[in-house]
């Protein structure tokens, strides 16, 4: 997991325990609050209690003043307004509580004080002209249960901001007699209210407590309420709509309740309002910021910051660890990039450094068995064969596996058919399972349409790596290999073909089965320890069917065998069903021939340039056949020197030469004008496998390349399509479509071994041929050494001995071969006890051979009309200008492969004779009547 | 006891300083306000003034709080101020600040008021005012300065811009141009192109007409300002051009006074609302008037379904163009025997500061006494005033008796009782509302 993804989900946890908290926390603080605002409204309506209690006592003072001057009028013993004051003054306690005795109905509102003004202490008469506080006065009541109470005013008298409770007297106007009323006013400093107000600061202390009366104007106010008037203070700093407006107005007028309202720095504060009972036209306002009400918030704040802290710390903490690990972690990665670039340099460096040699010993390989004779070191040379293919198999795997790891391995869907693919899977495993004597049974579905579309190639190679594998972990019984197909539904142009491959191997442990897809991991490596590979095998097949959609099963069953399974869909070309495949392939194996020639191109001229002399000698042996004139260089500036020189129809360069590499040597090609090579292609010689190789040389400018060691049919194909037309002529008996029938007598026969005799003969057809004039001539031979060794003629039976072990060996009797070769080396030897003991037998066996051969003579009659194409007469002369020159050196095996490339082809009836005598006179080894009978001296 | 109060400063200073109210000052800014006490002290301080609603004022008490958060300062409104603010200032609750007005200045009735009052220029209190445009400070016949001025005001007019744009015409600047665009707008359909309050008072629109022009004559002619302030009959000829001008307005027929006393019922809420109906080219009013313009757009459903731009510009009655006198339009004064002086003073000290009185008058939309005249938009008009147009209250050296004379002559001339003769004639003898 990525370091920021850890780092995330950290964040995640912490940020949902974190807001578990902070959520708990508002809501034991919504709580809190909500307990808070209760026990706060309850508070305020304690208040309203208190402050109406006092009220009350101050409109009950003011009650018995105006009863006493009431109730000595009602007793017709009315006091004036001057006695009515002086009682006042004198039943009054409180200094600064005033009486003011007024007579509404007087043009100036004025009246009476019990005090006098405080700026002219002679000045009892008071005025409430200019103080508008009696708009109500019509609402003053008489009744002693009712507060009659003034709004805040100023004094006049004293300027001191002032309420005044209020009740009527009826006083005995001096003047005129009679009695009038007068507004008996009880003037108590505001600040005597607000007094009373100061206790309740221990329980809130940020409580501030407002009057208002009915339009909101504030009779007292805190010091955060501003305006003077309640409601326009609200208005300035709280939005709301004309409604909501109304409604707060409503409200607070109207009932008790609690609310939430903004003050001037826009917090959040609670207000608390309740009407004072007994005089409705006031309402006592409870203020207070909504954080004081939360009291246990802050513990909750506490607690969310430490748990923050603690995450945060334990987050750098992690984070600390994490970085130290990522350190290492990407300097064990950096190192593991480094081995990984050095792995990468050192499979292409092994690639070449491996395939190099490898060119040198497959290619001097190849010589070897095209042109050694003797069967042993044919057999060794077929082993190194084996075992440099089983080389270049496993070097191939590490490349395959490389690609696949750099993911430059691509799915490449071609056309291909079915049956081809086939015979090449069972060529490759067929023969090495009967080399270790298991039976190799084969199941194919005829119904498998012929042409499918498909990475032939990766499906190849896929079921090659199973089949091998089976065959290499089975010591005894039997490998089956499988195929069948079945429609897909949905899909009616593909098939799903299913491949099974079943072996009475060694089988796989259960515990093993896990390890059976890991590169590099050999199972039961110390039982398998003989056995050849990579452990790469079932990683590049299971790594190939995954690119294709599928997968490897595998059922085993230790001891007892393994099934390795897959089914691939396959898209269909050709619908027409293989048929009996199994028949096909037992047929062609008869059929089977040796390595010739595709073409001769004597007039064509190529080039190889390699730095290593043997890889030029590999190449120059490789094409010798096709008689192409081929010159060679060993560095670049030799082959630049050629290039400007001669004209060249294909150019091969080697890649990595010192000096001056493949590239370099091109690049300075390029540039040169004068030169009659302007238009040569030009291909790379590579040991270089491994992926993007193409890329690099085409970009490099070559037209083509080719990898070491150079297989020799794709040299060839190369040729074919790089050589101008005109230069490349079919080779003499290059007919590939080699159909002629051998006589299956032939296959049951133990003398000889069909596969050797048609690898000498080139062909079937030429097979038969060579067999019949073995057997034409096998009584006559037998003769003459007979007849030779009876007179005692050593040296020429050991002639004979030595011709019959070269003519067995040509047809396939390798043990009649060995057995001439035998009593040859004891006639060189002069050893006559050998040769008198066995020669008989040889003779024997050589006689016993003809007989078995004598069907050939019956087949004879059979024979259809001879349908070999008609030699062309420049061709003809052309082999008998090179057998000639083959003659003057010596060159006998050559002469005898262009004898027999001869029998591939009618003769004109004119040169039938020569041809015939010189056929006979190879057969008799007599190479050296071959020139008279070419120059016209019949022997 | 009756003291008076003279000018301290000469014409030729005082030209000077003018030149530095109307221009922008050019004085490094105040510093920021540094307490002198600890920051805990707990104190109550009361201002009282006659205002009813005093928002700039709370709105400083905020910013103050933040300097003393345990201070509890509150606006208390005085019922009938300028009888009770004497008593007030001895009784057992005296307020600590109390409002002033320039006019109260050689009334004898506020002499204990004055007497009360903590002289602001004593050195010792360190009393930084230097903010404050000198031309506006009021001193004592002893030099002391006892009053403050927080806002001032002018003599103008609003005019309703959207018309001028409409009718494609510029406002006018001086009076002939006044006659001409007032000709063109009756020829519009507007009935009376100039309207105001045909009231005593100093907001009437006689006064904010032509007491410009008077004040500016008055102090053109500073040798018989006395015998103006004293009444005397002969003074009286000092009025005859602002007299001539205004009757020679009124008759114009830029104004119809009569329609004017119909609908604009009182000198502050009714022009500003008859204003707002917006068919009124020019309203006469003060800058105290224009003040309230603001807090009444909401209240005016014409303005609020049909809202318009508007100015404040000084009314064109010369020749040559009108006359900016900014006059002092509140001041504050310190209650020397406040039980808090100390911290009162600090109060005072944070509040005369460019920044808080520029804050205030912003708020209040008055004019700053500042001396960088940050006019807001309203005003911008008064910025292309020339200078030697412009001038304070306090240089006409006009004392308050002298200005009510005029006004009693205005008024009578401009609704016909008296002509300006017999107005110049019976300077000092002229009745008053």
């Amino acid at each position: 997991m990525k370091r920021r993804a850890v780092i995330i989900i950290n964040l995640l946890i912490m940020g949902f325990i974190l807001f578990f908290i902070f959520r708990y926390a508002n809501s034991k603080a919504e709580e809190s609050r909500s307990n808070g605002i209760v026990a706060f409204e309850q508070m305020t309506t304690t208040t309203n209690q208190i402050i109406v209690n006092y009220l009350e006592d101050e409109q009950h003072l003011c009650d018995i003043w105006a009863n006493y001057v009431n109730s000595s009028a009602q007793d017709g013993n009315p006091m004036t307004a001057d006695e009515a004051i002086s009682y006042i003054r004198k039943v009054k306690i409180s200094p600064e509580i005033e009486g003011h005795l007024i007579f509404p109905e007087s043009p100036e509102m004025s009246g009476i004080s019990t005090t006098a003004s405080v700026s002219d202490p002679g000045e009892f008469n008071v005025s409430y002209k200019r103080i508008s506080i009696f708009d109500n006065l019509e609402n003053v009541s008489s009744d002693t249960d009712v507060v009659n109470l003034t709004r805040a005013y100023t004094n006049p008298m004293s300027g001191v901001q002032s309420i005044a409770f209020l009740n009527y007297v009826t006083v005995l106007d001096r003047e005129s007699g009679s009695l009038k009323k007068g507004l008996l006013m009880r003037v108590v400093p505001l600040s005597t209210l607000e007094q009373k107000l100061v206790f309740l600061k221990g329980e809130y202390e940020n409580v501030e407590i407002s009057l208002v009366d009915q339009e909101g104007n504030y009779v007292v106010h805190g010091k955060s309420f501003k305006n003077k008037n309640f409601f326009e203070y609200y208005k300035s700093y709280n939005e709301s709509t004309a409604e909501e407006y109304e409604n707060v107005i409503r409200e607070i007028t109207g009932g008790t309740g609690t609310m939430t309202i903004k003050n001037v720095k826009g917090e959040d504060c609670i207000l608390a309002y309740t009407p004072l009972e007994t005089m409705k036209t006031w309402s006592l306002l409870a203020y207070i910021p909504a954080d004081d009400l939360v009291t246990s918030r802050s513990i909750d704040w506490l607690l969310l910051g430490i748990a923050s802290c603690g995450f945060a710390a334990l987050l750098i903490f992690n984070s600390i660890v994490l970085m130290s690990y990522n350190l290492k972690l990407s300097e064990a990665a950096q190192q593991a990039n480094q081995a990984n670039e050095a792995k990468s340099y050192f499979l292409s460096t092994m690639s070449h450094d491996i395939r190099t040699p490898m060119n040198a010993i497959l290619g001097l390989n190849e010589m070897v068995l095209r042109e050694s004779l003797d069967e042993n070191v044919r057999m060794y040379s077929e082993n190194i064969r084996t075992a440099g293919n089983t080389l270049l198999g496993i070097i191939n795997d590490i490349l395959d596996f490389s690609k696949i790891e750099a993911g430059k391995m691509e799915i490449i869907n071609v056309d291909y058919s079915f049956v081809s693919l086939l015979n090449d899977l069972v060529n490759m495993v067929q023969k090495k399972a009967e080399d270790k004597g298991l039976s190799f049974n084969l199941d194919v579905d005829r119904n498998i349409p012929t042409v499918l579309n498909g990475d032939e190639v990766r499906i190849k190679q896929i079921i090659i790596n199973v089949l091998s594998n089976a065959v290499k972990y089975t010591k005894q019984g039997s490998v089956t290999f499988s195929l069948n197909s079945r429609r897909i539904e949905d899909k009616p142009d593909s098939i799903m073909l299913r491949v099974s491959v079943q072996d009475t191997g060694i089988g796989i442990k259960p515990e093993d089965m896990d390890r059976l897809f890991v590169a590099f991991e050999r199972i039961d490596e110390k039982s398998n320890r003989n056995i050849e590979g990579t452990g790469l095998g079932m990683t590049i097949v299971q790594r190939f069917l995954a690119m294709m959609g599928s997968s490897l099963e595998v059922k085993s069953e230790y001891g007892r065998g393994s099934v390795f399974s897959f089914e691939i869909e396959q898209k269909v070309i050709k619908w027409d069903p293989v048929g009996n495949y199994e028949e096909a392939f037992y047929r062609s194996l008869k059929e089977r021939v040796n390595y010739h020639e595709k073409f001769t191109a004597p007039h064509a001229r190529v080039l190889v340039v390699d730095d290593t002399p043997v890889n030029l000698t590999v190449f120059t042996n490789l094409l010798k056949q096709t008689a192409l004139q081929i010159d060679t260089a060993e560095s670049g500036d030799e082959c630049i020197a050629l290039f400007t020189q001669k004209h060249y129809d294909v150019i091969f360069l080697d890649h990595m030469m010192p000096d001056k590499d493949g590239i370099e040597t091109l690049r300075e090609m390029k540039a040169i004008d004068e030169t009659p090579n302007k238009d040569t292609p030009v291909i790379c010689l590579t040991a270089n496998a491994v992926s993007g190789m193409r890329e690099i040389y085409t970009k490099a400018g070559f037209d083509d390349y080719l990898t070491k060691p150079i297989d020799a049919e794709r040299l060839e194909m190369m040729l074919l399509q790089y050589l101008p037309k005109g230069k490349v002529a079919p080779a003499l008996g290059s007919d590939d479509s080699d159909d002629y029938a051998l006589p299956d007598f032939l296959f049951n026969l133990k003398e000889i071994d069909v596969g050797s005799g048609l690898t000498h003969c080139g062909s079937g057809e030429s097979y038969v041929l060579t067999l019949k004039m073995y057997l034409d001539s096998a009584e006559k031979n037998a003769e003459e050494i007979e007849k030779y060794w009876a007179a005692g003629d050593i040296k020429n039976t050991t002639i004979k001995v030595h011709a019959l072990k070269s003519t067995s060996r040509v047809i396939g009797a390798l043990e009649l071969g060995e057995f001439a070769a035998r009593l040859e080396k004891a006639g060189d030897c002069g050893d006559v006890e050998t040769l008198d003991k066995e020669l008989g037998e040889l003779i024997s066996q050589y006689r016993q051979l003809a007989v078995d051969l004598e069907p050939l003579r019956e087949q004879d009659g059979e024979e259809k009309e001879d349908s070999r194409p008609l030699i062309d007469d420049g061709d003809l002369k052309e082999i008998y200008s090179s057998l000639s020159e083959f003659c003057e050196n010596y060159d006998f095996d050559s002469v005898v492969n262009l004898v027999e490339a001869l029998n591939k082809y009618r003769i004109p009836e004119d040169e039938a004779t020569r041809v015939d005598a010189i056929k006979k006179a190879v057969d008799n080894y007599d190479y050296e009547m071959i020139p008279g009978i070419l120059s016209g001296e019949m022997g | 006891m009756k003291k008076t109060f003279g000018r301290i400063l000469s014409l030729s200073l005082a030209a000077m300083l003018l030149l530095q109210g109307c221009g922008k000052s050019e004085k490094e800014p105040a510093e920021g306000f540094v307490p002198r006490y600890d920051k805990d002290t707990e104190f109550s301080l009361t201002v009282a003034g006659s205002y009813s609603n005093f928002e700039s004022l709370e709105a400083e008490f905020e910013r103050f709080y933040e300097y003393y958060p345990e201070a509890s300062l509150e606006y208390v409104t005085m019922d009938d101020y300028d009888n009770v603010i004497s008593s007030a200032l001895i009784n057992s609750e005296p307020p600590d600040i109390f409002t002033t007005n320039t006019w109260m200045v050689g009334n004898e009735k506020y002499d204990s008021m004055f007497d009360a009052c903590e002289v602001l220029s004593d050195p010792e209190l360190d009393m930084d005012y230097s903010c404050i445009r000198e031309s506006l400070i009021w001193s004592m016949d002893s030099g002391d300065v006892v009053m403050l001025p927080i806002f001032t005001s002018s003599f103008g007019m609003l005019v309703n811009m959207d018309i001028f744009e409409k009718e494609g015409l510029e406002v006018p600047t001086d009076f002939d141009e006044l006659l001409r665009v007032c000709g063109k707008l009756k020829s519009a359909g507007y009935e009376s192109p100039v309207m105001g309050a045909d009231k005593f008072s100093g907001p009437g629109l006689f006064n904010c007409f032509v007491y410009p022009m008077f004040a500016y004559n008055v102090m053109e002619n500073s040798d018989k300002a006395d015998a103006l302030n004293n009444l005397e009959a002969s003074a009286g000829e000092l009025m005859r051009p602002s007299l001539e001008r205004l009757y020679e307005f009124v008759n114009s027929g830029c104004i119809d006074v009569e329609k004017c006393r119909e609908e604009i019922t009182d000198d502050y809420d009714s022009v500003i609302m008859r204003f707002f109906e917006g068919d009124v080219p020019m309203m006469f009013a003060t800058g105290d008037v224009a003040s309230g313009t603001a807090k009444r757009e909401s209240k005016s459903g014409a303005f609020s379904a049909h809202p318009f731009k508007y100015r404040f510009f000084v009314a064109p009655s010369g020749d040559d163009g009108g006359y900016f006198i900014n006059s002092t339009s509140l001041c504050f004064s310190v209650n020397k025997n406040s039980r808090n002086i100390e911290m009162t003073n600090e109060f005072m000290r944070f509040l005369l500061r460019r920044e808080e009185l520029g804050n205030m008058a912003g708020l209040k939309r008055l004019i700053t006494p500042t001396e960088d005249l940050s006019f807001d938009e309203l005003y911008s008009s008064l910025a292309d005033i020339p200078s030697d147009r412009c001038f304070s209250d306090k240089e006409t050296g006009l004392m308050d008796p002298a200005v009510r004379q005029f006004r009693a002559a205005i008024y009578a001339v401009g609704n016909g009782d008296m002509t300006v003769d017999e107005a110049v004639a019976a300077y000092g003898s002229i009745p008053e509302e």
